[in-house]
């Protein structure tokens, strides 16, 4: 188990070392005249010239490469060029509004799509119709139009929610209600579809198990067994989509934080990446980077625990 | 529809922008010094150095913990502020100014004539977008604790205005050396950043100094500057009563805005239209006849483009000074009546009856509309625009310069020398080809060394003569808006992307 | 057996390809299915036929018809530089859709030639790319295309290519487990060993198997890519020179207000297609889904048989006294049982027909025939275990006096377990792997009897003992992969008992065991049933276990019994020609067999040695 884990996150570093270099340089070559960006229109050219100077753009790429890589390791990733604010504060202040967002909308995901997947699952017919119908259309309707329709409803037209920011669960837990709720909401009808149709499909197929039969033979109720059998067997491919939907709402909350003003790591991100703020997008690379590979090794450990045949040893 | 935010971060500067302001929501009772301003701006604070200050949509940060030497008022003029008094000498290469004596920063230091010496040599050699501002300025010496001799390298007819925006900018001497220089800044000014509730980016919170030197110039208890980069979320916020005012650079909506019952106070910041950058014709030779240039000029239905892009707020203009600018000529602004059959005459004069190709760079952050409706129209008299999206270099690459002609929304600045240093003059930044005529370097040299009555009437001269010989092909000066609620009143500042800190205040 | 498995493997692969080649038919009598390929044709078509459909050019502008309403001339109105919405709709179908198309076929490619390298050569090349894989997943694909944007300026052609690259692993993935589970199949080696190279197996067998699910993936990941697309214009990274429908979104967001009908169109427009591509895929795998599950295999062999059998009287033989000696009360009497598939376009597949059978207290019926026969029906009709679709259509079934047809569920779930019991074929596959074996045995027995955990696990610690489980601790600790398959089917007999059930039905007890332990477990079979004096039913397609402890038995072909009667008399005098051929093919299996089935007595050693279980039968059907 422990050895198991040690290389999981020894191979995790690896991966953070090559993403961070293909960024760096993506990011470098794609970077064009930064101290432009940086200073904008009515900057002289020998302002411009000074600015990059300063940031030390003028140096080769190698160089450049190597000493904030010499710095990360040291915990220093530098500032943000565009608010001078140090990219470990920039990103650890962020981090959990994002993640409770993401987490938020990722349980809700849960629940409803394997509360549909295996109601679908188990009564067929019309009722998975429907149920496939309404995660289809979840599917198929870009994120951002659900978003904009629950702000105009909810929170323009019903005042029940604030239309944008974001408010600290320690500060006021009815505040954060107000302004987490539309977009983990709109984050999580996207990725339901997909996980309802997965709890669907392996609750189908985990009742075409010979085993459900012989523990129905025994006298167990239909539902006693797709809840504490059917269900826990199902959970391994919908654990997998899960994560999957996880790193994707990591994704999802760019445009989702946009849209509600909440100060996420999505919102930096884009930002980050269109002003060409390397040493923040580089925290941010880094950062997801990191989240994803300990959602990932979680998720094994949940897997190992789901299904004893596949158990790390 | 990111614009702002990628227009923000291309051109941090530009004033397409305006910054929300608006009153506490609902609560905007009697009791001024406890009430909050929650602000909707556009983007965040750069840095809060004052050294390397930006300034237009983020002057409302700097002018909360900030004081300036001198201050404009709304219309420009300048007034006094840390300086009580300033003098030039006869050639205008010195200016002395007289300080306060009652003013201390924040970490108590007392602000003093040697505190403003060192504040105006950092910003020159800082890294400011504006430092040109100050690029006349040889030294900066304390004469004594009161008085502050400026001497220039030649007079500077912008350095007062200047002096009024983050050029003049007055931090404790004590804070520059400190690590978070940039997040925490140390002033003298009518409020404090209040470091712990910000987050930076995305909300700055300022509490009122209470110690502060011009209490009148208070309004609020607190101010909440809420970063709004996407113009969706602001217009959300404005409705859901987030932000008591905001800003809405794009016009689209702004009748959904009055609609919903707020205020626009608005202004003319920018003008809209081609800079037609390649008059020495060395990338584009059409464009270095001045016939084609007037046929440009005449192949635009400036009032429909208005209505169309600009939503109507907005007027047709043909020059690039603004109505403040005492080069400013009504009758300019009809020189040019679209007239698609004299624009073809003029081409065919000019050798281009067959027309030609214009390489033009696109950009996602002025939106779809101006570019193909520029494109149909040009096309009319023969000219085909080919686009090049140049995606977040759009600025450094016209600068570098790519191409031959661009289609930009400029400042107006609020001074015409700075306005001359911006955009015309043979070092502007935006003449990027450096073309130089003889006759407008003689303007200039006017402008700068000649009488005000000269200078004035030079002014005027500079500003026919560039409509006459079409240095560019300006569309109209679109609106500036500034959204208010039922609670706060703002008073447009002329030259700048936002009203000025202490012109938003409580309605009473 | 092997070469039967192999052989039963071709089919299922041959099956598999001719199912692929009507699922294009039965995709089009798929109502979801139909509707979906219908708009999905209709706007590929108004894609490719966009010109004749509209005569305004999608990128020409006009000053005077900005934000035009719809209009004869403009039909769908104008948007924001007065460009004719419904020209834009139109071309912007073109590229929105080749940009998805590119996404797939980049995505497809990568994925589809990886995954086949990597699943069937493996090597470092497998654990290349699985590492690739992993890092492409790990990324939050709209953050790389971001950057991607910020790196190579706004083009959807790139960011739809690298897009595609990001999303290959959906195909990778899908070929890979495919081909890594095909070649682990015993088709491939054999048709390697009719010397078929290996990029003819790729082709002939891998490609046709992944078809299908890769056509499912298809269709999502161009729903994803087209979302996407529409996603990347909407953060301003879109290509404004082209028409997308992503730019007209992104223009209809700029005048929201002002005419949010230009919102509408091209939503309208992604949202058809997107649920459309989803709707597809769904009905193929719903398709998919019908075509490859076993019970409509069987049914569909079944019925088609029992079509062409119908009418058959039954050979009834007379009690002798051997069976005359059990005087045990009628537990069980089945009456002319029809078991039934509703299919999907409302008719009924017959699978079993006028099925009649009794059983007592004490005695042993047993029910043989080959696979598909109706056996394994007819035992989960009684238990109403039938899978999905699965009803009784004719007949009545009597359980201790009281028609089962009858019986709400909840009665019947106290009818199983504790009445009526039930021992199924595979032991493996029959316990759930995810819990231990005595969570699964104590469960029922807190539910059905009622006892406390500690007396449930008291009582299955000693039925584990009972059915000669050496450590029955151990065991009972253990999860079922951590047992043998004859462990396991001691625990499935253990757990058939526990509720002490009063009619045993044992589906195949032994098939799927080693010889070595098939004779042991029905000993242990036959003793319970004796000690506990329960009725069984004994499913099987073995003569050899049906003489062995089997006091009647009836034999079924096509979903009917053909002939009934005492064990004895149906060996000493079969009458139905299927019967004697099934007797003969025990004697072709050997020569254990071949005593039982011309009913002599004599017996070889070496027989005995070979299969116990005929070694068993011998002496069984010498008593």
């Amino acid at each position: 188990m422990i050895k198991f884990i040690v290389r999981r996150l020894i191979s995790g570093a690896v991966l953070l070392f090559l993403i961070s270099t293909i960024s760096y340089v993506l990011l470098y070559l794609g970077g064009g005249d930064i101290a432009r960006r940086i200073l904008g229109q009515t900057a002289t050219a020998q302002t411009v010239a000074d600015k990059a100077h300063v940031l030390g753009l003028d140096r080769p790429l190698f160089v450049q490469y190597s000493d904030w890589l010499s710095h990360a390791l040291s915990g220093n990733l530098g500032e943000s060029w565009f608010t001078g604010q140090p990219v470990t504060i920039a990103i650890t202040s962020r981090v959990a509004v994002t993640l409770s967002l993401v987490l938020g909308a990722t349980l809700l995901t849960a629940v409803i799509s394997i509360a549909l997947g295996v109601w679908a699952a188990v009564r067929r017919g019309w009722v998975d119709r429907v149920v496939q119908f309404i995660s289809v259309l979840g599917f198929a309707v870009p994120g951002f139009l659900i978003a904009l329709g629950l702000v105009i409803v909810f929170a323009l037209n019903l005042r029940w929610f604030k239309p944008t920011g974001y408010v600290n669960l320690t500060d006021s837990f009815p505040g954060w209600l107000a302004t987490v709720t539309l977009p983990v909401i709109a984050l999580a009808v996207g990725g339901i579809a997909g996980v309802a149709q997965q709890v669907r499909g392996s609750v189908i197929d985990a009742l075409r198990q010979d085993y459900v039969r012989t523990l129905r033979s025994r006298g167990l109720s239909q539902n006693r067994v797709v809840f504490k059998h059917v269900l826990r067997n199902a959970g391994g491919p919908a654990l997998a989509v899960l994560s999957l939907q996880f790193v994707g709402l990591l994704g999802g909350a760019v445009i989702v934080e946009q849209i509600f003003a909440i100060p996420g790591l999505g919102q930096v991100a884009v930002t980050a990446t269109s002003q060409g703020d390397i040493p923040l997008v580089m925290g941010l690379v880094l950062a997801t980077a990191i989240i994803v590979v300990i959602v990932n090794l979680v998720i094994d450990l949940l897997q190992g625990w789901l299904n004893p045949k596949v158990r790390l040893s | 529809m990111f614009r702002w935010k990628r227009l923000t971060a291309v051109a941090a500067v530009v004033a397409l922008g305006l910054t929300g302001c608006s009153a506490a929501g609902g609560d905007s009772s009697s009791d001024t010094a406890s009430q909050t301003l929650n602000l909707g701006v556009i983007v965040p604070a750069t840095t809060f150095s004052a050294a390397d200050a930006n300034w237009a949509n983020e002057s409302p940060y700097m002018q909360a913990v900030y004081d300036t030497v001198l201050k404009a008022d709304p219309d420009g003029t300048v007034e006094p502020n840390l300086a009580t008094k300033w003098s030039y000498n006869s050639d205008k290469t010195e200016l002395t100014l007289t300080l306060r004596t009652d003013v201390k920063f924040t970490d108590g230091t007392k602000l003093d004539a040697d505190a403003v010496a060192q504040n105006l040599l950092r910003f020159r050699d800082g890294v400011s977008p504006n430092k040109s501002l100050l690029a006349s300025l040889k030294d900066a010496t304390a004469v004594d604790d009161k008085t502050v001799k400026l001497t220039l390298t030649d007079s500077d007819p912008a350095l007062l205005t200047s002096l009024t925006q983050n050029a003049g900018l007055i931090e404790s001497p004590k804070a520059f050396s400190n690590k978070d220089l940039k997040t925490n800044p140390v002033g003298s000014g009518p409020y404090t950043l209040d470091t712990k509730k910000t987050v930076v980016g995305t909300s700055y919170v300022f509490e009122k100094n209470t110690k502060y030197w011009n209490p009148s110039a208070v309004h609020y208890g607190t101010i909440v500057m809420k970063v709004y980069q996407d113009p969706t979320a602001m217009l959300n916020a404005i409705k859901g009563g987030q932000v008591n005012a905001a800003n809405t650079p794009n016009n689209n909506s702004i009748d959904e805005i009055k609609a919903s019952g707020f205020t626009i106070v608005n202004g003319e910041l920018n003008w809209e239209g081609l800079l037609l950058f390649d008059r020495g014709g060395t990338m584009n030779p059409a464009l270095g006849n001045v016939k084609v240039r007037q046929a440009i000029n005449y192949a635009f239905d400036r009032p429909a483009l208005l209505k169309t892009i600009g939503q109507g707020y907005g007027t047709v203009t043909e020059q690039i000074f603004p109505p403040s600018s005492v080069g400013f000529d009504k009758s300019l602004d009809t020189h040019y009546t679209y007239d698609v059959k004299k624009a073809k005459e003029l081409m065919a004069e000019a050798g281009y009856a067959d027309g030609f190709t214009l390489n033009m760079p696109s950009s996602a952050f002025f939106g779809t509309a101006p570019f193909s409706l520029l494109q149909q129209q040009l096309k009319e008299i023969g000219i085909t625009v080919k686009y090049t999206d140049p995606g977040n270099n759009f600025i450094p690459d016209v600068l570098a310069p790519k191409y031959p002609a661009i289609l930009m929304v400029l400042q107006q600045d609020p001074t015409d020398w700075q306005l001359i240093n911006f955009q015309i003059a043979p070092k502007a930044s935006w003449n990027p080809f450096h073309y130089e005529d003889p006759k407008v370097n003689e303007f200039i040299d006017t402008i700068h060394h000649g009488s005000k009555a000269d200078s004035d009437a030079a002014v005027k001269d500079l500003n026919a003569y560039l409509v006459d010989q079409a240095w560019f092909a300006p569309w109209f000066r679109p609106a500036s808006n500034f959204t208010v609620d039922g609670n706060t009143a703002a008073v447009f500042q002329t030259g700048n992307a936002v009203p000025y800190l202490w012109n938003i205040k409580p309605k009473s | 057996m092997i070469d039967s498995q192999a052989t039963e493997s071709l089919a299922e692969a041959s099956q598999r390809s001719a199912s692929h080649a009507s699922l294009s038919k039965r995709m089009l009598t798929n109502p979801t299915g139909l509707v979906a390929i219908v708009l999905l044709a209709l706007v590929v078509l108004s894609a490719v036929f966009a010109p004749l459909l509209t005569s305004h050019d999608p990128n020409t502008a006009s000053l005077h018809d900005v934000l035009d309403p719809i209009s004869g001339a403009h039909p769908l109105g104008a948007d924001s530089s007065g460009r004719d919405e419904l020209a834009r709709l139109l071309f912007g179908s073109r590229f929105s859709l080749a940009g998805a198309a590119l996404a797939l076929a980049i995505s497809a490619v990568i994925g589809v030639t990886g995954g086949l390298i990597a699943g069937y050569y493996g090597k470092w090349f497998d654990s290349l790319s699985q590492w690739l894989t992993g890092l492409l997943m790990a990324l939050p694909g709209i953050v790389v295309l971001l950057a991607a944007s910020s790196v190579l300026g706004p083009s959807m052609w790139m960011s739809m290519a690298i897009f595609g690259v990001i999303m290959s692993p959906a195909f990778f993935r899908l070929v890979y487990a495919s081909v890594t589970a095909v070649r682990s199949e015993l088709y491939v080696d054999a048709a390697r060993v009719s010397g078929l190279g290996d990029s003819r197996i790729i082709a002939r067998h891998i490609l046709t198997v992944v078809r299908a699910p890769a056509i499912i993936q298809g269709a999502m990941v161009m729903g994803i890519a087209i979302a996407i697309q529409a996603g990347l214009e909407f953060l301003g990274l879109g290509d404004m020179t082209i028409p997308t429908w992503g730019s007209m979104l992104n223009d209809g967001f700029v005048s929201m207000y002002r005419a949010p009908l230009l919102l509408l169109w091209p939503s309208a427009m992604i949202g058809i297609t997107c649920v459309c591509l989803t709707l597809f895929a769904n009905a193929m795998r719903d398709e998919l889904e019908r075509s490859s599950t076993k019970p409509s295999r069987r049914r569909r062999r079944a019925a088609s048989r029992a079509a062409a059998f119908e009418h058959e009287p039954v050979e009834r033989h007379d009690d002798d006294e051997r069976s005359r000696e059990i005087t045990g009360e009628e537990l069980l009497r089945v009456t002319d049982l029809a078991v039934g598939y509703d299919k999907p376009d409302g008719s009924v597949s017959t699978v079993v027909s006028d099925v009649s059978l009794t059983v007592q207290r004490g005695e042993v019926h047993g029910l043989v025939g080959e696979s598909g026969s109706g056996k394994t029906q007819t035992a989960w009709s009684i238990l109403r275990l039938l899978p999905d679709g699965g009803r009784v259509t004719n007949g009545s079934i009597v359980f201790e006096g009281e028609d089962l047809a009858g019986v709400s569920e909840k009665a019947m779930q106290r009818i199983r377990g504790k009445k009526i019991a039930y021992i199924p074929q595979e032991p493996m596959s029959n316990l759930d792997a995810s819990f231990t074996i005595g969570s699964q045995l104590v469960e029922p027995m807190r539910v059905s009897l009622g006892l406390s955990k500690k007396e449930a696990t008291e009582r299955a610690l000693a039925l584990l003992a009972r059915v000669g489980i050496p450590e029955p601790k151990r065991t009972f600790a253990a999860y079922p992969h951590e047992v043998s398959g004859g462990m396991a089917q001691r625990v499935l007999i253990a757990g058939a008992v526990s509720c002490d059930p009063d009619l045993l039905i044992a589906d195949e007890p032994t098939t799927a065991l080693d010889v070595t332990v098939q004779a042991e477990v029905l000993d242990l079979l036959r003793g319970l049933q004796a000690e506990m004096n329960m009725g069984m039913i004994l499913v099987t397609h073995n003569f050899g276990v049906v003489a062995d402890i089997c006091d009647r038995v009836s034999v079924m072909r096509n979903g009917r019994i053909v002939e009934t009667g005492p064990v004895r008399a149906i060996f000493r005098q079969p009458r139905h020609e299927y019967t004697k051929a099934l007797l003969g093919a025990i004697l072709d299996e050997g020569p254990a067999r071949g005593p039982l089935a011309s009913g002599v007595t004599s017996q070889t050693t070496d027989a005995a040695a070979a299969s116990p279980a005929a070694g068993n039968v011998s002496e069984g059907a010498l008593k």
